[in-house]
């Protein structure tokens, strides 16, 4: 796992900055993480499945200002929670309905989708953040639950959820093999199909979930928000060790990948550089990650 | 995969098709032009229609038109911020030869051609908000809301008044490249050298148009440099982001956060004391002298070289060459800011 080894660096090397490793700090760059976190787990199940979705940062606006929308209009905490998972999942189900059943490739269908969401939310918000939010709402994004923040709570059940899912459950060794070998995991009689649907469904059902918590932390939720949020969660997955063929990694990798690459924008700061360069670095850690990958595979095929 | 492959073509042509269909829609043409006889016929477009401060610019001139009287005022635009959408408006107000053209321009250059040809065929064409081409739009003149200059200065007063003279100091603006917000640095940087000079810039930020980036780096800001006593958020999202970050902290009152941004976008931490004061210009008002000059540019009683005007309700505002100037920025604080609603 060479994103450990590159987090484990890279916390020594901030770290030497004063208060960097404070626990408000690393409590921060959590919290901080949590949605990116949550997307990634999403974004790991439909690359395994040989996939990509480009859409995720524009779908993260809609579910951002569902769920703002949704708590303006004194409904229920339970609306609130739901109806932001339900727009991702309902998202998600028609970006997986056109490329298993239509059969368009996921690059594509997801390109359409990107720029469909991001003019309608401009078009539906009139480009207005949503404010005077209520204080239940806050309470998902700001809370504690025995000390721990509720992002924190919240992106650690998804990761032990989706783990599980994809190692222990019979759709998850059909995700790995439907992105390992499509044409074999076809002939094995795995439905193909269906399994590509409930990987877009699970995984924008997840990102109404990041959405959700994204948008709690605010006081005022920016209507285009998200934007190159798609690229940043492809990039944890990346970094994390999954490859981008489809077929191998973990959802632990990119757990991981999202924390480095906040602990990353964080430590900068602390470093006093611009933050400005943090998609730099960022990007050199994807290049570092996808060589190592590369190496080690070619030495293992060896 | 060759179904696949055909099936994919179909949908990017389809896509190509709706964008393309989208920009060849015909204005809805403004039916005031015709007929008006005596009346000067005065038209004036937005960056784009719908939003709440392009409402208020509307407000403002439509109270210019009455005060003045004899006025056919058309207010229109397009529904998006995109120059491709304002030509047709101009193309068939050239054509309907009302007196007098007004844009907030999406483009500086793209739109001038356009102009240049409303120019030619004797209509009068001013900017506002936002510049044409001077050169190659032949527009006479550009009403403008607010210069560098005093921007950059207000905030640095404010900025002064609020954390002290000699206070450290914060800036997350919007990205390296945006024109406006380096501008503003570029003054704020040499007003603060001159008036202030023990006030001190620790760092400037670059969150981009990202509510999120702005707030963490804000939160990081506070945290890296303890004795930060301000911070300045120079764009609509560095700055809600900026206060919430410092609202969230606990240092409100500690902290001061000044910045420019809409009155609606901030009321909250205006409210609640974050932000003492949003700095920004009116834009009734701007849309209220814009129809004042259009009219003064119309009858001849504005020409280069002038160094003041009168507009109503304003009063004398000044002329710099080709520019007339709104006058300093306004302050939006507690006091007045429920009676804005942009």
């Amino acid at each position: 796992m060479s994103v450990g080894v590159f987090l484990v660096l890279l916390l020594g090397y901030f770290g030497a900055t004063p208060g960097f490793l404070r626990v408000e700090n690393l409590r921060d760059i959590l919290i901080n993480a949590a949605p990116l976190i949550i997307a990634a787990c999403g974004m790991t199940m439909v690359i395994v499945a040989g996939m990509i979705d480009i859409s995720a940062g524009s779908a993260l606006a809609v579910c951002a200002v569902v769920a703002g929308l949704t708590a303006k209009s004194g409904a229920a905490l339970p609306f609130v929670v739901l109806l932001p998972i339900l727009t991702g999942a309902l998202i998600g189900a028609v970006n997986g309905w056109l490329v298993a059943a239509a059969r368009i490739p996921a690059i594509i269908v997801t390109l359409g989708m990107m720029s469909v969401l991001r003019g309608g939310v401009i078009w539906w918000t009139r480009g207005e953040w949503i404010g005077n939010l209520p204080a239940s709402f806050s309470a998902v994004g700001r809370g504690e639950v025995a000390g721990v923040p509720v992002p924190v709570l919240v992106a650690t059940s998804v990761v032990l959820a989706t783990a599980l899912l994809l190692s222990r459950t019979p759709l998850g060794r059909h995700v790995y093999a439907v992105g390992g070998n499509p044409l074999a995991a076809a002939r094995m009689g795995i439905p193909v199909g269906r399994v590509l649907w409930l990987v877009f469904v699970m995984h924008g059902a997840l990102l109404g979930l990041s959405a959700l918590v994204y948008a709690s932390r605010f006081s005022v939720i920016q209507s285009n928000a998200g934007a190159g949020f798609e690229l940043l969660t492809i990039s944890a997955v990346v970094v994390g060790g999954v490859n981008i063929f489809g077929g191998q990694g973990t959802v632990w990798g990119s757990a991981i990948g999202g924390l480095l690459l906040q602990v990353i924008s964080t430590g900068l700061i602390f470093r006093r550089v611009s933050e400005y360069w943090a998609p730099s670095v960022q990007g050199a850690l994807v290049l570092l990650a996808v060589v190592a990958d590369a190496l080690r595979t070619r030495r293992a095929g060896r | 995969m060759q179904t696949a492959f055909r099936v994919a073509l179909a949908a990017i042509a389809l896509f190509c098709l709706m964008s393309a269909c989208g920009k060849r829609q015909a204005p809805s043409t403004g039916t005031g032009a015709t007929g008006a006889g005596t009346k000067l016929v005065i038209a004036v477009m937005p960056k784009l229609k719908g939003i709440d401060y392009f409402n208020a610019v509307e407000r403002g001139a439509r109270e210019a038109a009455q005060e003045l009287g004899n006025i056919d005022l058309t207010y229109d635009g397009p529904t998006e911020g995109k120059v491709d959408q304002q030509i047709p408006f101009i193309e068939s107000w050239t054509l309907q030869k009302v007196n007098v053209i007004a844009v907030a321009c999406n483009d500086p250059d793209a739109i001038s051609p356009a102009l240049k040809r409303a120019r030619d065929k004797g209509v009068h064409v001013i900017t506002y908000d936002a510049d044409a081409n001077a050169e190659k739009s032949g527009r006479e003149f550009f009403v403008n809301q607010a210069t560098f200059e005093d921007i950059g200065r207000a905030l640095v007063d404010e900025m002064a008044a609020q954390a002290g003279e000699e206070a450290k100091v914060a800036i997350v603006s919007s990205s390296p490249t945006a024109p406006n917000q380096n501008a503003w640095i570029a003054v704020m940087k040499r007003y603060m050298a001159e008036k202030y000079p023990k006030m001190q810039i620790i760092t400037i930020q670059y969150p981009e148009e990202d509510q999120g980036r702005a707030f963490s780096m804000t939160q990081d800001i506070l945290k890296t440099y303890p004795d930060v006593k301000g911070v300045f958020g120079i764009s609509s999202v560095a700055f809600p982001g900026a206060a919430d970050a410092v609202r969230q902290a606990g240092k409100r009152g500690q902290v001061a956060v000044v910045g420019l941004s809409t009155p609606k976008s901030m009321r909250e931490f205006v409210k609640d004391g974050t932000v003492k004061t949003v700095i920004l210009w009116n834009p009734v008002d701007l849309g209220y002298l814009t129809v004042y000059v259009a009219k003064a540019v119309a009858e001849g009683t504005l020409k280069p070289g002038a160094t003041e005007f009168e507009a109503g309700r304003l009063g004398k505002v000044k002329v710099e060459g080709d520019q007339v100037l709104l006058g300093p920025p306004m302050k939006f604080t507690i006091q007045n800011i429920d009676q804005y609603d942009f």
